[in-house]
Order: structure tokens, then sequence, then C-alpha cells
């Protein structure tokens, strides 16, 4: 397991390096900051003043540098277009993020793990034809067109919920949560019920009825851990998509979270605010791709990771990765607790 | 494959949900918490305002950026002089009366009985602090250089109510100029930018929550008649038609920046912005160094079309850069017309002459910049080139609209006609012609040294000399220069719930000051 982590860390170590220098130089080439810092009619003493004050007169290399050696001490310089911490900024938005995709996903699996069941258990039976138009649906429905549907119906015409924003109680969740998992739910509904028919017919499947287990027990006790393995492939990268910021619906209701901030700072050439917030980005990702291929390690022995060959460690590696976005180093108790199985 | 005990299954398919839901759980600084159930924005007393988007910073001295200003200006902090948007007068408010003591010396008197929110008492020596703070230092602001550019200025407090203040060069309209200088407490730091600024002005910032919401609290010490409202709150939505439904499902009372198409229904008001757009030519590169073929664009453009189709909610045709209203502007000028045929002859003439006509055009239009933008570069692309031009429209961001439209130029493109739109908030010509009309100046890529001299001789006169000065200005680049492609003077729209009212200007986009909303009757 451990050695499995190093493993990993040591080769996601590169890919950082390249995707924090990548942007600094990349966002650099999109033009000079000053012309939009500045006042119109600003002369030229004084675009020389602001690329002093902002280290923009250096060369690039230089600036890469010291920003490299800036990170390494977690220090991520200041925003330009606000003055403050640019770390700060991007740690005030990345939990609203973090909060909006968790709870989506979270409802997102549930419901298509449930309805994508029901739809396999009679492959073109009348369940199965209304799940899948409406699953297609969900994942075809543009999310800014569902937002502002939603907002003209339940907002203004009958008032039930806000229109946006974050305050105001459980209230404010429902719409960015049903816009924001539309996709998900049609995308893993489809996937999970594909599967789930696939199973359903395997022999196992027959071992387990002819035992005498009800449809019920054979659907969540047999069938679904042999089905999950392609949903949870797929529910991934739908999180990491939403890790990524949830633009869309970050920007429509008002969602003080990554996306936002970061096209704002793409916008508006706030290159320390953008770095900071692919950085952290780019750690939550390869964060979250550990956990989603401890999930499969749990899922299917085969995949199993070599180095993890003692039983004992996987559990505890999994309680582990239910944490480990955020504190990677303490998970020792977790892991007793949990190596039970 | 071996059948797993069921137990367990369920087990790990649970742990495994779960894993999902602690990765959203874990961030449990909670950014949506369901205790903080919208504070008192539900409350009579608070009048809740909608933006475009959360202000950068309130740095007073920064006040000229729209989103700064728009919370800070005579609303958190207030300047020596104001200036009417509606009648273009200057009124007193920290100064009770000023003149002109010398040619290069003004003096200003200070308004007793002052107080600042942190205490501390106003007088000639705050002035001069913040007056010397934002043109005189290095903080960048962005008065500065809006403003006065490279000009320093001399400020010297005689005695508590007195402030002499001397400008290298005569400065008829000093006054008008030190209007945009927000005045702030002179505990303020000069050596750095203050995010939150502290003014005498009628309300004070109580909170703000990053991200989400700007509050202020009435300021009860306040010098002037008290505000209607005890609170104001500010959010931030950048999607207009959100902005609107929250003027119509009532969680806000004043919604800014909003377009026809939003859905505000009766509750938009429509008021002239100041803003202006037209097409801003590269007259150094040809073709477009010929007069020929910049009038032949000017010709080709149907305004009235444009207008009547794209924006039927108040926007009038333009025939120079600044509206009705600007000091300056001349009444005499007519819209160019819309003469295809006219067009078509100019450009067969310039033909003939050698003029390079079909070299391909760059026409940068800013993505957003203002409403139905697109569709607007889309109906000039197609216009200019039924009259024999080959045009490319171009969407770009606003950082790079900003490489085409400041010095130093693009140069290497080739011939560049860009869709500008220019505010004039000072309300007096020079800051426009200054800016776009003078040889050299930040946003005129060519001039006329004729056209130079009017310009420099206007910006020393005062009174109806000066109107007189910049109405030729006006007359005589439109007749021999032809930098511009005038198209519209704009209009903007605000929504406004029933429980306030408020009468907009054409600085409410600027300053929206909050001491003008009272609850509706």
């Amino acid at each position: 397991m451990w050695t499995y982590l190093r493993k990993r860390i040591l080769q996601s170590a590169l890919p950082l390096v390249a995707v924090v220098l990548g942007v600094f130089v990349l966002a650099r080439l999109t033009g000079d900051p000053s012309k939009l810092y500045l006042p119109l009619n600003a002369t030229e003493q004084m675009r020389a003043d602001f690329a002093e004050r902002n280290g923009l007169d250096r060369p690039i290399w230089e600036q890469m540098g010291d920003y490299f050696l800036g990170v390494l001490r977690l220090d991520f310089g200041e925003s330009l277009r606000t003055g403050e911490n640019a770390a700060s900024m991007v740690l005030r938005a990345f939990p609203a993020t973090l909060q909006l995709a968790g709870v989506t996903m979270l409802l997102a699996i549930v419901i298509a793990v449930v309805i994508g069941s029901w739809a396999a258990l009679k492959p073109n039976g009348i369940a199965d034809r209304i799940v899948s138009f409406f699953s297609m649906v969900a994942a075809a429905v543009p999310d800014f067109w569902f937002a502002i549907l939603g907002i003209w119906i339940f907002a203004i015409t009958l008032g039930w919920l806000p229109t946006s924003g974050v305050d105001g109680g459980a209230a404010v969740w429902v719409l960015p949560i049903a816009t924001l998992m539309l996709r998900p739910v049609g995308v893993l509904a489809q996937i999970v019920r594909g599967s789930m028919v696939t199973v359903m017919g395997q022999p196992y499947v027959k071992v387990a009825r002819s035992r005498g287990a009800g449809e019920l027990r054979v659907v969540t006790h047999h069938a679904l851990r042999n089905a999950a393995a392609p949903a949870l492939t797929v529910a991934g990268d739908l999180t990491v998509s939403m890790v990524n910021g949830a633009v869309i619906v970050e920007t429509i209701f008002g969602w003080p979270g990554i996306g936002k901030l970061m096209i704002d700072s793409i916008l508006q050439r706030d290159f320390a605010v953008l770095q900071a917030a692919v950085l952290i980005t780019a750690l939550a990702i390869f964060a979250l791709n550990i956990i989603i291929d401890l999930g499969y390690a749990l899922l299917d022995p085969r995949v199993r990771p070599a180095s993890g060959s003692r039983r004992s460690s996987r559990p505890g590696a999994h309680a582990e990765a239910g944490t480990g976005a955020e504190r990677r180093n303490e998970n020792g108790t977790e892991k007793k607790a949990a190596a039970h199985v | 494959m071996t059948i797993s005990s069921p137990r367990r299954t369920t087990a790990r398919i649970a742990a495994g949900v779960a894993s999902v839901a602690a990765l959203g759980m874990l961030a449990s600084c909670s950014v949506a918490n369901s205790e903080s159930a919208g504070g008192g924005s539900s409350s009579d007393d608070t009048l809740r305002v909608v933006l475009q988007q959360e202000p950068p910073t309130l740095e007073a001295c920064d006040a000229n950026l729209t989103s700064t200003g728009v919370v800070d200006r005579s609303t958190i902090t207030e300047p020596l002089i104001e200036r009417n948007p509606t009648s273009g007068e200057l009124e007193p408010l920290l100064s009770t009366e000023w003149e002109q003591t010398g040619d290069t010396e003004w003096t200003f008197t200070m308004r007793e009985g002052v107080t600042f929110q942190d205490g501390t008492p106003f007088d000639a020596e705050a002035a001069a602090h913040s007056i010397d703070r934002a043109v005189n230092g290095d903080l960048g602001c962005d008065v500065e250089g809006y403003i006065f550019g490279e000009t320093d200025l001399g400020v010297e407090a005689v005695d508590a109510t007195t402030l002499v203040v001397t400008t290298p060069e005569p400065d008829p309209i000093l006054p008008l100029k030190l209007s945009f200088i927000e005045i702030v407490s002179p505990e303020t730091s000069a050596d750095e930018m203050v995010r939150e600024p502290i003014g005498t002005g009628p309300y004070a910032i109580d909170e703000w929550q990053a991200g989400t919401s700007i509050t202020l609290a009435r300021n009860d010490d306040y010098w002037g008649d008290a505000p209607a409202f005890a609170n104001v709150e500010y959010q931030w939505r950048s999607e207009g038609s959100v902005r609107a439904a929250m003027v119509t499902s009532g969680e806000a009372d004043i919604a800014l920046g909003l377009s026809p198409e939003d859905g505000i229904g009766d509750l938009g008001v429509s008021y002239p912005n100041n803003e202006t757009i037209a097409l801003r030519f590269s007259g150094q590169t040809a073709p477009l160094d010929d007069i020929r073929v910049r009038q032949a664009i000017n010709y080709a453009i149907d305004r009235e079309g444009i207008v009547s189709s794209l924006y039927p909610d108040g926007d009038v045709v333009a025939a120079q850069l600044v509206p009705e209203g600007i000091v300056g502007h001349n009444p005499d000028l007519e819209p160019w017309p819309y003469e295809p045929d006219e067009a078509t002859a100019l450009i067969e003439e310039a033909k003939a002459d050698g003029v390079p006509v079909d070299t391909k055009i760059i026409m940068p239009v800013r993505t957003a910049q203002f409403p139905k933008v697109s569709e607007l570069g889309e109906v000039l692309r197609e216009q200019l080139s039924q009259v024999g031009l080959d045009v490319e429209l171009r969407m770009v961001d606003t950082t790079q609209h900003l490489q085409y439209q400041t010095a130093p130029f693009v140069t290497d493109e080739g011939p560049i006609a860009m869709l500008i739109q220019h505010g004039n908030q000072a309300g007096d010509a020079q800051f426009s012609v200054e800016q776009y009309m003078l040889t050299g100046a930040a946003q005129a890529e060519f001039g006329d040294p004729e056209l130079d001299a009017l310009i420099e001789e206007a910006a020393k006169t005062t009174g109806d000399e000066r109107q007189a000065a910049y109405e030729e200005v006006f007359a005589f680049e439109r007749e021999n220069v032809v930098a511009l492609a005038p198209i519209a003077h704009q209009t903007a729209m605000l929504g406004l719930s029933d429980r306030v009212s408020y009468e907009p200007n054409s600085s409410t986009g600027d300053e929206l000051r909050i001491k003008e909303v009272s609850p509706a009757e």
C-alpha cells in the first residue's frame, strides 16, 4: 500500500510541476495585464511603474524561478486584482466547490444506482423505458438552460426557492445541485443499467436465484458489486470535472467556488490566483484519482495494487482514501479500525 | 470468480458511497451554511442591491473603477465637490466653496463639523492627505492615471478649513478633477492600498463576506441628512437574467446592468449612461490611411437601422463621441447619413488612385461588452462588406481588446477598425478628445496637427468659450480627420423593486448614491 502511494505521488509530481509551469507561461502569453489594470490613458511611465511593482519587467524565467521558490515556501503571491493573498482566495473558494461537488455526486450515485438497477430488472420493460428516456434527457439537457428555467419556475413563478446565492438555508442548495446533478444522474443511470443487465445474465446470478435468493437480494448482494466498476470509472471522471469547478452553475447561482474564481482570474489575467487555483485543483484531482484507484481495488480483487498484498492493509487504505484529500497522514487509526474484513 | 459474502459487498458499496460523501463533507468550512438565514436581508430596513460583479477592492483611490466606485462613491466616501450628473453643475460636498486664487492656484474651504467613520475629525489636513495619497504617491491609484496622469498637485492645508491646491500648469477644471478624489480618514496608510476605506459618507462598511456580500450600516454621525435605509446589502451575480430574477422575485431592490432581454418586465428603468459606441480606425495603415475609405465606412453604416432593430429602448444615433449634456457636445453636427452608394463611389475612387481597398480589415469586438454586441459586430461587418470592403470580425475578451485599444497599438495585423465603447463620466469633452483625437494620446492611433492645436487651445478655456472651442474640435474632426465612425449613444437599464423609489441618472452605473434611494410611497 505504502509503496503504491509513494509511487503514485512520485508519478504525479512531474505532471504537477509541468502544470504549474505551463499555466505560468501560457497565462503570460495571453496579453499584458497592465492594459487591464491601468486606466485607458495610462502613460508609458505608469506602465513601467506597474510592471516594476508587480515584477513583470523581469525576464520570464526569473519570474518563474521566483514563483517556483515561492510555491515551495507555500507563498503563492498576491492577486493583481484585489491585492489579497492568492492562496487565501483559493482556499476560501475551494471548499464551496467541494461541498457542492460532494453532495451532488453522492446524490447522483444513489439515484443512479437505484433507478439504473430498477431499469435493469426487466430489460425493455416499462420501467426500463421510462428510466432510459429520462436519463438520456437528463444527460443531454444544457445546464445553463435548465438553471435559468429552474429559476424562472421555482423562484419567480412559484416563489418556493431563492433564485441564487448562498445565504438562506437548505433551500439555496436545491437549484444548484439539481442542475449539477442532471448529467451525472443521466450518464450513471445508463451505465449502471447497462452493466446490471450484463451481470444479471451471469451464471452466478442464476446460481444465487436457484439457491432461493429474492430478487432484491440478488441485485443488492450479488449483482451490484460486479456492475459497479464501470460506474465508478465514470463517476470518478464526473467528480473530477466538478472539482475542477462547476463554472456554469457557480456563475449563474453566484456560488463563490473555484470555477468562478478561475474563470474570473483568467479573464482578469490575475496570474497569481490562476496559478494557485490550478495547482490546488491539480492536487485535488490527483488525490481523487488515488481514491478512485483504491475504489477499484475495493470492488475487484484482481486490480488490487501488487504491493498491497497483505489483505489487512486494503480496507485501511480505503478509510484513508475517504479523508485522503485533506489529511493524508492521519490514517493510522482508521486503518486499524477498518481492518476487519 | 468467487461469490463474495453478501454482507461484505453491501458494506463495501456503502463505504464507497461514503468516501465520495466524505469528500464533500470534509470541506466543512461552511460556505453555504444553513444557519446564516439571510441575515437582515428580509428586513424592511435593508436596501438590497445586486451588482454585476464583486468589487475587486473598495480602496477609495481606485473608485474610478466602475465596480469599486459604484459602492464607494458618495456612499462610503465622499469627495470635496460633487458633479450633478443631470445639470453638470459642481455642487459643494466636503468643501463648501472654492475659488481660483492665482493662475495655477485654487483655494477650497472645508465643511466644518464633519467626522470620519472612525471618529477622526475632517479638516483641510485630512483632505490634503487624501489628495496627496491618491495623486502624488506611488500606489498606482486608478484616479491618478485616469484623471491626473503625470501631473502632480501641490496641496497645502493653510488652516483647519482652508486648503490650497496648486497645479504645474493653469487648469480651469481642477475642481471637476478633484470631484473624482474620495476623501479618506487621515489614519489611512499612505504606503499601501486599503481594501476597506473609512470615509465621511452616510454609510460605513459593516461586513465584507468575501465572495458573497458586502453589508453597510448607516453612519449615525453623518453630517448631512440621514439616509432612509439603516443597512445596505450588496450581492453580485454575473448573469443578467439572474439579477433581474432577484428583483422580480423580491430578493433584491435594485439590480444594475440589465438588458431588455433579461426579463425584468415593468420593473426595468432605462436611463442614458453617457456611453457612446463607435468604430475607431488605425489611420496609419492602408487602406484606412485614406480619408475616403474612412468616410466610406461612415456612409456604409445604417445607424438608424442598428438603433431601431438592436437598441430600441432609448439609444440614439450618434454624430460624435460625446452625447448631449457633456460640455463641448456639438448640437449642430448631424449623424453621418446612410448612403451606401456614396460609400461605394468613394471606395472606387480610392481604388482608382491605387489604394489597396481589398486588404482585409480586422474588426475586434469585445465579447459581452454591452448587450447585443456580437449582433452589432455582425451587422457592421455585413454593412461594410455590402460596399465592397473585406472585414474580418474578431470576437475577443477584455484583455485582448485592450491590446488593440490603447498604446502601444497592434501594428502587425494590418488595418484595424475596432468597436469601442467610450464613457465620458466627467461631463467635459476634454476627457474624450484628449484620449481619442490628440496625436500620441493613449487611444488615438493617429492625429492631425491642426486638430491638435484646436484641442490644446480648448483645454485652456472656460465657460461659453470652452463649449464653443470643443464644438469646433468635433466639427473639425468630422470634416477633416474622421478618426472615428460614431454609431450610437447608449442607454443602460436597472431593475427597481416596488419597495423603493430611485431616479437613475447618467452616472448611476459608476456611483449609485444610496442616499438618493428611498422607500416607495
